[in-house]
């Protein structure tokens, strides 16, 4: 089965975020990269797949140079190609226009199952996997936290509201986006890292981008929007002060 | 029509309540921008929750029925939605951020060559359409660039579904044309891994448990302080993943979401994922040592402190005043 | 009747006082031999002429005893110079080798001081081994009119009187260590009976008291004759015995001490793309296949081994044992696996048991076995070597595991912590940062810098450093030293993290270092130098009894038992600088091992990063320990040590003793000041 993961480097989370002068976009000066969560979770979904059922991971990635360090710890964790689609203006794109990066790529991989993580970190939008599912015309299913290869397709195991869950069966070709959580994540090895030297990584420039469809104007801290009362002094201080205000104010006892 | 169009959500008849957040959310553009506002339910058969509709102040309820739609399918909803955005034709479509949503609708924007401006925190003039990005670090706005329509979701507990305005509707029926062939999917049977035997929205108080805790002996005295506020007990992810409290009183973006009267977050750091699932509460209280705890951020009444102090103190004085 | 014998003789003081009786009844023996009727001359008779068909005999017998040692000698050998070579291997410094050699073998220092009774009795049997080199020389001289010491000269007599009070301290003993193994039963030897280990005793009892024979019967008679044929035989049936046993270490200790790694839980670094640790037997070294056929399986490594007496399944002495084994069985170049996964019971097998991945990842890296040696096998980089090949080909499976590497991996600590927080401690603190003008940069560490505790040792730690007017400064970021991941065998980590903060420490242009954590101490100064030299670091043990004079003198009388941290203690040698400190803060209490016989706390290797423990923990019996000792305080100085004693600690009784770190012991003498920021 050969499996396309399609994964984003994206800040690390606990970076100080500051704000460009323009007020358009964060300071990307200082800031370290990793890869997004959910998509680490997409790869070890495909290694555990291929581990399984035999087959190849290619990993693909866009944007500047540095995600070339992302695509070398996906091909450390076991994937097998990885393809760099260079594009310095992702920023610029909106959702449709990373999707159609991304599909033309794999339009030309032909994979059997398509990979990705459920949003990202940085974003959010949590629909680049939909989307591209959508140009390519072939059955998609999200939130994904199990996958399991059967003789018709697949089965995989859906993540609802509140505590439900569901099966669904698909074809193939298809494309999951997968939750986090599901699996354990392997650790990037020695070894991993020492056999990555010897594989295969193609660079690939990005088509040009067409005027997008929604337009991020700026971006800003958000305003605190409630004034919090704190309420100070020894425990059983502030045990009769929150008494008096579950009495009085909330008025639940 | 070119108005504004909320897409329902249902589920073997019954509503998933975020539609009427999502609902309100639609009014209140249309009533912005000066135009109409729609609303549309998919389904097998959805008289019972397109009447109830009827009573909304809304220009029309549409009916979107076929047998193929008895069951959720992200096929069988995008195919029929375009069909009817392509007959009424909105400028904007408004859906509210549910998983299902998630699911479909971004493929439905993109057959319109739109993309969709999910999980919406506040509408501005404009319309501006604020989101959060890098977890909720950074608010951004969002405007439509082209001609649209404009797909966007919109948050949960942004909006009131009490701010439904009533009125009255006109019901229209739409059939879309779907063959069999055109879902490919085959969805299962819904179930559920653990017995449900909580049900954390319909608790008027709320006493949840964080990281903070340490370890499980320790919930023992958060547990107490729920018994003396006659409160149900909730947590954090991490509790639940670690197994000291069922999944099931899990509050947060993968758990419930609640909006109880009171909710006391108990050595919750307040990250982004759990706010999202109790942000809409009425009053929340937060005790955490850590004076820069996002939870701070939500919180009506904050207490900087040592929980292995400050709860059972409180516990304590609760039970005195009850007597 | 037996059970009740055995469990008397498990009570140490039963067994000392077994040994003294065995040893005054030898003495009565000699004695009663010495003044008897028995016809005792001061001199030693000579066999006389040896008939053409006796020297045949010997040298047919001498031909056999020497191929048959050679059989299994000669394999042995070949394994250990078909082993793969020791890339860092160098024999300087010499002076040092050559110290070890003359303190550990010739000295016996080792055995003799850390098991004093037995090993007085073994130094005896290797002294009198000694002794007699010339005598058995002399003694197969003999047949051939070689003979050169002759017992009627005066050096010929002295000698011989001289060989023959060892002989007698060497029967004795070995008398003493038979009884001792035999009846006492100490476990560390093994739960089953070493039969071997009885015919040796014998054969040696034999060669002594065949020798001392020779004083009692008349020159050139059958007595004699007889005599000296039983010493041959002994000695013949003796030598092939050697390399078919643990015996072994007659030939290859010596040289064991004398080439072991320079350093104390040296781990040496990969030797190419392809080593990954050991996998396999084609990974084992020439130094560790030396090391494992050295093995006396004493069971000292064992003895100490915090894991081994807590009920898990690491048994250092086992591991050794499994190496040495498994050449045996497959030989250095083979491609089986040396651990097994799960924990595979097997009857055929018995060292799969110990040589599991469980048993491995079980070990804190004390250090106890390493030092304990007396025959110079370094346990750590063995353990260690079979961590890496687990975790360096992601075989090590482990829930816990991963998740400290990928914390390490992605924060840069091994707590998963967003470095900010360390940032808002710092600026809590009010905490300089360096910029090359302070003296010394102070180093955090992942416990200093995100610990509760930690945090609360630094802060009092500065304090001190305020008060004596050193300049400090910290780093404005920070990242683990990697010291869990090298002790776990993760070198893609560890070589991250090391490499990380070498260029940190460049680019600040840092000159000296001190932190308040044995394991940065050690990991920089020490694990670091695969990469790099980093700027000198010590432990604020050594600065602040450097300082110490200046500190103030508490006069509290309180008593304060100080816990040896490992890293400290066996790693770095630093023992009595913690304890100046704590005399200066109330009146010092040694816990029953102390010193390099300190027992883990239970937190290194790692493990303070993993899973629930299995059996009893670790901390607690350590922890039991110190109370015991009745002390109001317990002193640390270091924050694992410090934070795995809170856990037991608090599960001890109402009102257990305080938990104090010696900066904390030092700071609260000191005059409360204004620090600066500090709201």
């Amino acid at each position: 089965m050969k499996i396309l993961v399609a994964i984003k480097q994206v800040p690390e989370r606990d970076a100080q975020i500051g704000i460009t002068a323009s007020g358009r976009w964060i300071d990307e000066s200082d800031l370290n990269y990793t890869i997004n969560e959910p998509d680490a979770y997409a790869l070890e979904e495909a290694l555990q797949l291929k581990e399984k059922n035999g087959g190849e991971v290619v990993v693909m990635c866009a944007g500047p140079e540095r995600v070339g360090s992302t695509l070398r710890e996906a091909l450390a964790k076991g994937a097998d190609r990885a393809i760099h689609i260079e594009a310095n203006d992702l920023g610029e794109r909106d959702t449709l226009g990373v999707a159609q990066v991304l599909a033309e790529i794999a339009k030309d991989e032909a994979p059997d199952l398509i990979l990705t993580g459920l949003q990202s970190d940085d974003l959010g939008l949590g629909q680049t996997g939909v989307v591209l599912a959508e140009l390519l015309g072939i059955p998609h299913a999200t939130l994904i936290m199990h996958v399991e290869k059967t003789a018709t397709g697949l089965r995989v195991k859906r993540e609802l509201e509140d505590g439900w869950f569901q099966y669904v069966e698909m074809p193939l070709p298809a494309l999951l986006t997968i939750q986090s959580g599901g699996n354990k994540l392997r650790y990037a090895t020695l070894m991993g890292i020492k056999k990555a030297k010897t594989k295969e990584t193609k660079t690939l420039q990005a088509a040009a981008a067409v005027s997008p469809s929604i337009a991020l104007e700026r971006v800003y801290l958000p305003e605190k929007q409630k004034e919090t009362e704190m309420l100070t002094g020894t425990p059983a201080e502030v045990a009769a002060k929150l008494v008096e205000k579950l009495k009085f104010e909330v008025r639940v006892l | 029509m070119s108005g504004v169009l909320v897409v329902m959500e249902q589920r073997g008849g019954a509503w998933n309540r975020m539609s009427f957040e999502a609902l309100a959310a639609g009014q209140q553009l249309a009533a912005k921008l000066g135009i109409e506002c729609s609303a549309a339910v998919i389904g097998e058969s959805v008289k019972t929750l397109v009447t109830e509709l009827a009573g909304k102040k809304l220009a029309k309820v549409f009916a979107v029925q076929h047998g193929l739609l008895k069951d959720y399918t992200s096929d069988g909803y995008v195919v029929a939605l375009e069909s009817l955005l392509k007959q009424t034709g909105p400028v904007y479509v408004v859906l509210p951020h549910t998983y299902q949503v998630r699911d479909f609708a971004p493929a439905l924007a993109t057959r319109f060559r739109q993309s969709l401006i999910s999980d919406v925190i506040a509408m501005h003039d404009g319309p501006v359409f604020v989101r959060q990005l890098l977890q909720g670090k950074l608010n951004a706005d969002y405007k439509q660039a082209d001609a649209g329509p404009c797909f966007v979701s919109v948050q949960a507990g942004t909006f009131r579904a009490e701010d439904v305005e009533e009125g009255a509707a006109t019901v229209e029926n739409f059939t879309p044309q779907l063959e069999a062939s055109q879902i490919r999917s085959k969805p299962g049977q819904l179930f559920r891994e653990v017995a449900h035997t909580v049900d954390l929205s319909a608790a008027s108080v709320i006493v949840s448990v964080g990281r903070g805790i340490g370890e499980q002996e320790n919930i023992g005295i958060v547990e107490e302080l729920a018994a003396a506020l006659g409160a149900e007990l909730a947590a954090s992810r991490p509790i639940c993943d670690n197994g000291w409290l069922p999944m099931e009183r899990q509050v947060g973006s993968s758990g419930q979401t609640v909006a109880p009267k009171l909710y006391l977050a108990v050595g919750i750091s307040g990250a982004i994922q759990h706010l999202v699932g109790m942000k809409g509460s009425k009053t929340v209280i937060a005790i955490n040592k850590d004076e820069h705890a996002p939870i701070f951020e939500v919180a009506d009444y904050g207490v900087v402190g040592d929980l292995f102090e400050v709860v059972p103190s409180l516990t304590k004085a609760l039970l005195a005043a009850k007597g | 009747m037996r059970a009740a014998l055995k469990e008397a003789l498990s009570r140490g003081w039963v067994r000392m006082v077994a040994l003294v009786c065995a040893a005054t009844v030898g003495a009565r023996i000699a004695g009663a031999v010495l003044s008897s009727e028995i016809h005792f001359s001061a001199t030693l008779a000579e066999p006389g002429k040896f008939s053409r068909l006796e020297v045949a005999l010997l040298l047919i017998g001498a031909g056999i005893s020497i191929a048959l040692f050679f059989r299994r000698f000669g394999p042995i050998l070949c394994i250990i110079f078909r082993s793969k070579k020791d890339k860092d291997f160098s024999l300087h410094p010499i002076g040092r080798r050559m110290w070890d050699f003359f303190w550990e073998v010739l000295c016996q220092g080792k055995v003799i001081r850390q098991r004093p009774l037995p090993g007085l009795a073994h130094a005896f049997v290797f002294w009198g081994f000694l002794a007699f080199a010339l005598v058995s020389l002399n003694h197969l001289a003999n047949p051939f009119g070689l003979a050169f010491l002759r017992p009627a000269s005066y050096v010929g007599n002295f000698y011989f009187l001289f060989a023959a009070i060892w002989a007698l301290l060497v029967a004795v003993s070995i008398t003493v260590l038979f009884v001792r193994r035999f009846l006492a039963r100490p476990i560390w030897l093994g739960e089953k009976l070493s039969y071997e280990s009885g015919v040796i005793a014998f054969l040696i009892f034999l060669l002594m008291v065949s020798y001392l024979g020779a004083f009692f019967v008349g020159d050139g008679g059958a007595a004699v004759k007889a005599l000296w044929w039983m010493h041959t035989l002994t000695l013949l049936v003796f030598l092939p015995l050697i390399p078919h046993t643990k015996h072994l270490h007659l030939v290859l200790s010596p040289l064991t001490v004398f080439l072991k790694r320079d350093g104390f839980s040296k781990i040496p670094p990969l030797s190419s793309d392809e080593d990954f640790g050991l996998i396999a037997g084609k990974d084992v070294t020439q130094l560790i296949s030396l090391q494992v056929y050295s093995c006396v399986e004493c069971g000292r490594c064992t003895e100490h081994c915090p894991a081994s007496n807590t009920g898990k399944v690491l048994n250092p002495k086992e591991i050794v044992l499994g190496v040495q084994s498994y050449l045996n069985q497959s030989g250095p170049a083979s491609d089986a696996p040396l651990l097994t996964e799960a924990l595979v019971e097997s009857r055929d097998n018995p060292p799969a048991r110990y040589m599991s991945m469980e048993a491995a990842f079980e070990c804190t890296t004390c250090g106890s076995c390493e030092y304990q040696c007396p025959v110079g096998i370094q346990h750590l980089p063995i353990i260690i070597g079979l961590r890496r090949g687990a975790t360096n080909t992601g075989a090590w499976e482990d829930t816990h595991g991963t998740k400290l590497f990928l914390a390490l991996e992605k924060q840069g600590n091994a707590l998963g912590l967003s470095a900010m927080e360390r940032d808002k401690f710092i600026q809590k603190q009010g905490f300089p940062i360096f910029d090359g003008t302070q003296e010394y940069c102070l180093w955090l560490g992942c416990m200093g810098g995100y610990d509760p505790k930690g945090r609360e040792i630094v802060a009092d730690f500065a304090r001190v450093m305020r008060y004596l007017g050193t300049s400090f400064g910290v780093l404005k970021k920070e990242k683990c030293t990697g010291d869990p991941a090298r002790r776990l065998g993760n070198d893609l980590v560890f070589q991250t993290m090391a490499e990380s903060g070498l260029k940190a420490f460049e680019a600040a242009k840092v000159q000296k270092i001190v932190s308040i954590c044995p394991h940065c101490v050690r990991t920089i100064s020490n694990d670091w130098r695969e990469y790099g030299i980093a700027p000198e670091i010590e432990h604020h043990s050594e600065f602040m009894a450097r300082h110490k004079d200046r500190l103030p003198q508490q006069n509290s009388g309180e008593s304060i038992v100080y816990h040896d941290p490992c890293y400290l203690g066996r790693y770095r040698d630093v023992y009595e600088e913690p304890r100046e400190i704590v005399a200066r803060a109330g009146e010092l209490v040694e816990a029953p091992r102390s010193h390099e016989r300190s027992f883990c706390c239970g937190a290194g290797g790692g493990l303070a990063f993993l899973g629930e423990e299995t059996g009893e923990r670790v901390s607690h019996v350590r922890a039991a320990e110190l109370v015991a000792t009745g002390a109001k305080i317990v002193g640390t100085a270091c924050p694992f040590c410090n934070t795995m004693f809170r856990d037991a600690l608090s599960s001890m009784g109402d009102a257990p003793p305080q938990l104090l770190d010696i900066a904390q012991l030092t700071a609260r003498a000191l005059p409360t000041m204004q620090k600066t920021g500090e709201r």
